[in-house]
């Protein structure tokens, strides 16, 4: 085994080297620091992505002319998609006041997605926890703040004491609602993309690596022999092509369950 | 070579138990998408929004094994 890991431990020793964690994946060295606060090329990757999102509704629709050019289009065609694919058909006609929120994160998820496979980032700033969570924390706050604006108090005693359904059966179901309204849901928000970018980021890094440590390989026998790297980087091209859609899939499926939610706090009654 | 005792954190076997419920949901429910999508090909857009919100309901039990995978064997 020790030419596998030659060109980074000594062979000196029977002991193949360890083979790092999962957390050295995702925990980036540090670039430089201010104060006490220590700045990663995550931190980095995070106002890049601001940047880029900001540059793409700057650029894209700076000049708007009414026969819009390559790049406009595009951005437009982005703008469209939300609006009516997910602001009106979920919400309905109020739904043009959330499509500032519901824009803005998915722009920024499908932008982070998307530095997952952009050569020279290849890192998913939504792969670390703090920013999924961070983004359904503001759903959250969202969605209970128009549910009690619109509904007042009513928000809250329909959730616990549902009236469409049987007195006996009302305090499980009220339970259920509760837990499954105020718990689950941001939890399984923040946890679904995060989970799918984590589960993304790992394949293509082990699939990459391999495929690369074993080009590098003298050929020995059967089994350690640079054609297996051609395999490995060929499977690892398809769940390349595969995070693409991925990327999009998950920044589409957390905009349009922001605002299911928001909608369900609109309209409680279905 | 294939002796020894198994060792390894058990929330990895937790993980995979709490994948199989989802997988058997989500794959019913995309048949049935799919299905009704080839019945109705007019409907196809709604049907596919659906189809999108109903898997990832259907997910939550596997995330939540996913979390406590790290919770538990972190």
């Amino acid at each position: 085994m020790g030419e596998l890991v030659a060109f980074e431990c000594s062979t000196a020793t029977d002991v193949v080297c360890k083979p790092p964690t999962v957390n050295e994946l995702f925990e980036l060295p540090t670039v430089f620091t201010i104060g006490d606060f220590e700045v990663t090329r995550q931190i980095l990757y995070f106002f890049l992505a601001v940047l880029v999102v900001w540059a793409i509704l700057y650029f894209g629709l700076r000049k708007a002319s009414a026969v819009p050019g390559k790049f406009q289009l595009i951005v437009e065609e982005l703008v469209g998609f939300v609006r009516d694919g997910i602001a009106r058909d979920i919400i309905g006609p109020e739904g043009a006041k959330y499509l500032p929120y519901l824009l803005s994160i998915f722009l920024f998820i499908l932008v982070g997605n998307f530095f997952e496979i952009t050569p020279f980032v290849n890192y998913p700033i939504t792969s670390r926890m703090a920013i999924p969570a961070m983004l359904a924390v503001l759903t959250y706050v969202i969605f209970v703040f128009v549910g009690f604006r619109k509904n007042g108090f009513h928000y809250l005693t329909g959730i616990v004491w549902p009236k469409s359904v049987p007195l006996a059966l009302r305090p499980v179901v009220g339970l259920i609602e509760f837990f499954s309204i105020f718990l689950i849901r941001p939890l399984t928000l923040a946890v679904r993309l995060f989970a799918n970018l984590v589960a993304g980021h790992v394949m293509l890094s082990l699939l990459l690596v391999t495929g690369f440590t074993y080009l590098l390989v003298e050929p020995f026998e059967f089994t350690f022999n640079p054609l297996w790297g051609i395999l490995w980087f060929l499977l690892g091209i398809a769940i390349f092509l595969f995070e693409m859609v991925v990327a999009f899939l998950q920044a589409y499926i957390f905009t349009l369950l922001s605002a299911v939610y928001i909608d369900s706090s609109l309209h409680p009654e279905h | 070579m294939l002796e020894g005792d198994i060792s390894g954190p058990l929330a990895l076997i937790g993980y995979g138990l709490a994948a199989i419920g989802p997988g058997v949901g989500i794959g019913i429910l995309a048949g049935n998408a799919v299905q009704a999508m080839a019945r109705q090909p007019e409907a196809a857009g709604m049907v596919r929004t659906t189809m999108f919100l109903g898997i990832a309901f259907t997910e939550a039990l596997a995330l939540i094994g996913f979390v406590l995978f790290f919770i538990a064997g972190g």
